[in-house]
Parts: structure tokens; C-alpha cells; sequence
């Protein structure tokens, strides 16, 4: 058995997350910009390079960036493995990753074939790095518990859909699009969004809901067979589609697993047993609200041709997804900060309570929550959308600020003397089975 | 009788909602919160007391590792008694957003730190000592807290 999450020394040096949560808002400002500069009716054609580049803005920029930044601090904790090299693999894929989203957006906005072909390779090179180091990590896993099997199936899903991107992506780079074009288009994100972030929202949440909240925990099969459920679906979504023979039927299934999801999620969030209602319960509640709309509306959409896609991007990949990645970091970047600053021997650090302010965190939520309405409302009435946009810039703004706070407290704190010399329990378990 | 892990598992729960029944009492008045805070206390007190003077005992004799993860998980608990005493003193201060400051960070400290013990320490213990599972879960159970 491996035991080296067992102790802070043996856990990921807090830069591993850190440096993907803090860019993370930063592409969401970028994107917020894209939006505000961009015309409203290329928006809403999902083929658009302007679409194709904002969603990557959000999708990779934001949301990749902050489950993988999660993924790095959570593999120790919930599966006891530690990413050989940690510190080395993020940094790389950190690097890559920034680079090769910048690239496609430039590359794309400006029909620079060069820099299009270049980000398919620094993308690649990226996702890859990472999940390929994580997948390898929890192959020595010996007690595969309901959110190690959510997170395997969840990096097996990111695994292919990078592939596909790459694929996707190197044919706007050459100008040539294969006949499969559209439905590899349509299993990229379809898979990104269920299979790679579905799929590991779900098995973290049995953990995550318990976990904070002191929630009720989730039932034996919501555990053991939900995450399987959705698979399969995924998989039967994809047969139905390359037959063209009712694909809806498979869409259905996968809803209405997640609409189960969110359900549960609101339930439990009711049956709580801490009183305590912060900014991070706001988001888990839209998450579900706009996961329920979002997931029927993608199933019906089919016999509407399509028409509602964009809509159905703004409830599932913003309401559902991206409240949950920013309501994650409310909580872990300061828990990150406490952790490791206490580990080290320092004993004054301010409470989690004071490393973010409060009332800012709850502006930041309103801003987020008036602009994903208000996009929802620019697919009717476009002229609206730089309104939304710009809310949407300011409420990037001020999570950037939010989440920088605490690591500016850490690094006040850092250069400073420990209160305690910890070194005697720096204690090496390299070797134990 | 429970094992080793369900034993030790079944008290994280207690702790846990312990955990939730103080922190109800400083929500609803912090003045009376006291006798919450000290079951709260004295019964986590009695976790850690468990594992350190028997479990963790028995399985460093067992296993000759004596600096290895139960070394770890001693430290996690150290971390988790100073903030436990910082609750303390936010109590009788007063200071509810001291109070919640720190229990915020107590939970998931508290959580992270089971989620590891439940998942690997504890079945590295139960695998270990299974033959005495009987024995070490009766002296856990009617171990004396020591001050």
C-alpha cells in the first residue's frame, strides 16, 4: 500500500495546484473579454471560430485548469497515490497548457494556420503529460473506492477527448475537415462535459458534500453504479450516433442521471447538518438548478435541430460545472494555504474565515450568477450581451482577487521565522509497502 | 465484534456529528455553547488517545515502523488540538467568526486526515493485525482518557 499522501511533506508543494487555480480566473477574464468584442449572432453559431474560442477559453482555460490543479491535491488524499514528480509534471503541463490555449484562441480568431497546428501539439503535450502521470499514479492503487473509480473513468473519458481535440483542432490548422468532422465534434464535447467533468464532479461530491457540510452521505448505489450508468450511456449515446438511429434515447438516459445528481445534491445540501451558509452553498445550489434545466434542455434539443446549443452550453458548462470549480476554490485555496503554512511550524496564520473577504465573495457570486442570466437572455435580445459580458469581466476580476489573497497571506507568512521547527517530523516513508 | 477499521471508522462519525452539534450550539448562542464544545472536545480527545496509546502502539510493535505514516497522523493530530484549543479560547471570547474561522478549518482537516486513515492506514491495520483485531478494539474501548 502506498502511504505517501499520509503526510504534508509527502503531499504536492502547494505551487502544483496553485498555479493552475490562479490562472484560472484569468483565462475566464480573457474569455469575458472575447464575449464583449465579439458579435452576438456568431455566437450563437456553436462552428464559429469566435464560439469555438471562447468555449475553449472557459473549457480549458478555467475548468481544465482547475481540475486538474485539483486533481493534483486530491489524488493523495482520496486514492493515497502521489504523482511521481508532481512538482516537475505540473509546472510542464502548466506551461503547455497556457501557451497552447492562448495559441488556439489567437490562432483561431486570426486564421494563423501556424500557431492553430502549434496549439494542437502544445495541448497535446499539456492534458497528456498530466493525465497520462495521474493514470499511471493510480494503477497502484490497492483500495479502489467509488471516487477513485469516478476519477479513473473520468481521466480514461479526458484521455480520449484530448486525443480528439488534438485531431479536431490540427484540421482547422490545415484547412481539411474529414467527413467525421462533426460527430467527433459532437463526442469531444459531449464526453467532455458528461464523461471527463461530470463524471469526476460526481465522484468527488460523495466525498466533497460529507466532507464539508457534514451532509448526509450518498446511498450504496448511487456509489457503486451511477458513475458505470452514465458510462454507459456515453457509450450507447456514441454507437446510436455513428447509426444515426435516435440518439435522444441515450441523451435522456444521461440526463436523467445528472438530473438524479443535482437533486441529490440540493437534498443533501438541505439536510446538512452545519448551519454554517457561505458563498460555496450558493454555488453548489445553482449548480444544481441550472444542471437540472441544462440537462433536459441538451435532450430535448435534438428536436429542435440543434437550435438551442448555446443555451444548453450556458446552463450545463457554465451553470452546472463552472459554480462548482469556483465554489471548490473558495474552500481550497485557503485550506491549502492554513495546511501547508501549518505543516511548516507557523502557528499565527489567520483563520480560513479571514483569508477571503466575505461580503466580496458574495458580490462575486451575484455578478456571476446576473451574467449567466443575462447571456441566457442575450440569445433573444443580442444588444444586451456587452452588459453581461462586462459583469461577467468583473466577476473574474474579483475571484482573481479572492483567491490571490490567501496565497498573499502565504507568502507574507512564508518569509518570516516558523514558530516551531518541524523538521523532526519531516519523515521519509519512501519504501513502505 | 467490529473490527479494527469499523471500530475507529464508526467513531469518526461520532466525531463528526459531535462536530455538527457544536457548531449548531455556537450558531444558535454561543454563550451556552460550552457543554457542546466539551463533548465535542473531550470525545475527539479520546479518538486521538485511542490511536496513539493503543492502535498506532500495537502497530508500530507489529510492523517495526515506528517513523512511518502513524508518526504522520500523530502530527495531524497535534495540528488538530491547537486548533481545537483556538475554539476554546473563541468561545469564551465570544468571537463567533473566530469560532467559525477555526472550525472551518478544524473540518476539513478532520476530514482529510480520516479519509486517510479510513482508506489506508486502518486497512493497513486491519490486515496487520487481524489476529488481535478482538483484543486491541477491548482495550480501546475501555481505555481511560489521560489529562
Amino acid at each position: 500500500m502506498d502511504l505517501n499522501g499520509l503526510s504534508a511533506d509527502q503531499a504536492p508543494p502547494i505551487s502544483a495546484p496553485l498555479r493552475f487555480f490562479l490562472t484560472a480566473p484569468l483565462f475566464g477574464l480573457l474569455a469575458g473579454f472575447l464575449i464583449l468584442f465579439a458579435d452576438a449572432g456568431v455566437l450563437n453559431s456553436r462552428y464559429s471560430l469566435e464560439s469555438i474560442a471562447v468555449t475553449h477559453a472557459i473549457t480549458i482555460g478555467f475548468l481544465g485548469f482547475v481540475m486538474l490543479g485539483a486533481l493534483t491535491q486530491m489524488l493523495p488524499v482520496l486514492a493515497g497515490v502521489r504523482v511521481p514528480h508532481i512538482g516537475l509534471v505540473s509546472k510542464i503541463s502548466h506551461a503547455f497548457l497556457v501557451l497552447g490555449t492562448l495559441f488556439m484562441i489567437f490562432g483561431l480568431l486570426g486564421s494563423y494556420s501556424k500557431i492553430i497546428l502549434s496549439a494542437s501539439v502544445f495541448l497535446g503535450i499539456g492534458f497528456l503529460s498530466m493525465i497520462i502521470a495521474m493514470l499511471i499514479a493510480l494503477k497502484s492503487v490497492s483500495n479502489i473506492t467509488a471516487s477513485v473509480r469516478a476519477i479513473i473513468t473520468s481521466l480514461v473519458f479526458a484521455f480520449v477527448i484530448v486525443l480528439i481535440g488534438i485531431y479536431l483542432l490540427s484540421s482547422y490548422g490545415i484547412g481539411k475537415f474529414s467527413d467525421f468532422h462533426s460527430l467527433l465534434a459532437n463526442v469531444h464535447s459531449v464526453w467532455a462535459i458528461f464523461g471527463f467533468a461530470g463524471v469526476l464532479i460526481i465522484g468527488v461530491s460523495f466525498h466533497i458534500l460529507p466532507m464539508f457540510y457534514v451532509a448526509p452521505r450518498f446511498k450504496k448505489f448511487c456509489k457503486t453504479k451511477v458513475v458505470w450508468l452514465i458510462t454507459i450511456g456515453l457509450i450507447l449515446w456514441l454507437i446510436l450516433n455513428l447509426y444515426e438511429f435516435y440518439p435522444v434515447f441515450a441523451k435522456i438516459w444521461i440526463a436523467n442521471f445528472f438530473w438524479a445528481f443535482a437533486t441529490t445534491v440540493w437534498m443533501k445540501l438541505d439536510k446538512r447538518r452545519r448551519p454554517v451558509t457561505d458563498v460555496t452553498i450558493f454555488y453548489w445550489r445553482t449548480a444544481a438548478v441550472f444542471m437540472t434545466l441544462g440537462t433536459f434542455s441538451w435532450a430535448i434539443n435534438d428536436f429542435y435541430d440543434d437550435e438551442f446549443i448555446s443555451m444548453v452550453s450556458i446552463l450545463i458548462g457554465g451553470g452546472f460545472v463552472l459554480s462548482i470549480m469556483i465554489g471548490m476554490l473558495y474552500k481550497i485555496v485557503p485550506f491549502l494555504v492554513w495546511f501547508h503554512l501549518n505543516s511548516k511550524g507557523y502557528m499565527s496564520i489567520p483563520t480560513m474565515n479571514d483569508m477571503i473577504n466575505k461580503n466580496l465573495a458574495r458580490v462575486q457570486f451575484w455578478l456571476y450568477l446576473v451574467s449567466l442570466i443575462g447571456f441566457m437572455f442575450s440569445y433573444y435580445t443580442p444588444e444586451i450581451l456587452p452588459i453581461f459580458a462586462s459583469t461577467f469581466i468583473l466577476s473574474m476580476l474579483i475571484l482573481e482577487y479572492n483567491i490571490i489573497s490567501p496565497v498573499l497571506v502565504y507568502m507574507k507568512i512564508i518569509k518570516t521565522k516558523p514558530e516551531f521547527d518541524m523538521s523532526a517530523f519531516n519523515i521519509s516513508v519512501e519504501g513502505i509497502e | 465484534m467490529a473490527t479494527i477499521k469499523e471500530y475507529l471508522s464508526t467513531d469518526h462519525s461520532r466525531c463528526d456529528e459531535l462536530f455538527a452539534n457544536m457548531e449548531d450550539a455556537v450558531a444558535n448562542d454561543i454563550t451556552t455553547s460550552q457543554e457542546a464544545y466539551g463533548e465535542f472536545a473531550q470525545n475527539t480527545e479520546r479518538h486521538f488517545q485511542m490511536e496513539e496509546r493503543v492502535m498506532f502502539l500495537e502497530f508500530e510493535i507489529k510492523t517495526g515502523m515506528t517513523q512511518g505514516p502513524t508518526a504522520m497522523m500523530r502530527q495531524e493530530h497535534t495540528q488538530m488540538r491547537s486548533l481545537i484549543s483556538d475554539m476554546k479560547i473563541a468561545i469564551e471570547n465570544k468571537n463567533k467568526d473566530k469560532f467559525f474561522g477555526n472550525s472551518e478549518t478544524l473540518m476539513i482537516l478532520m476530514q482529510q486526515h480520516n479519509m486517510k486513515e479510513e482508506q489506508m492506514l486502518y486497512t493497513m491495520a486491519q490486515q496487520h493485525l487481524s489476529a488481535e483485531s478482538d483484543r486491541i478494539v477491548d482495550m480501546m474501548d475501555s481505555m481511560v482518557v489521560e489529562k
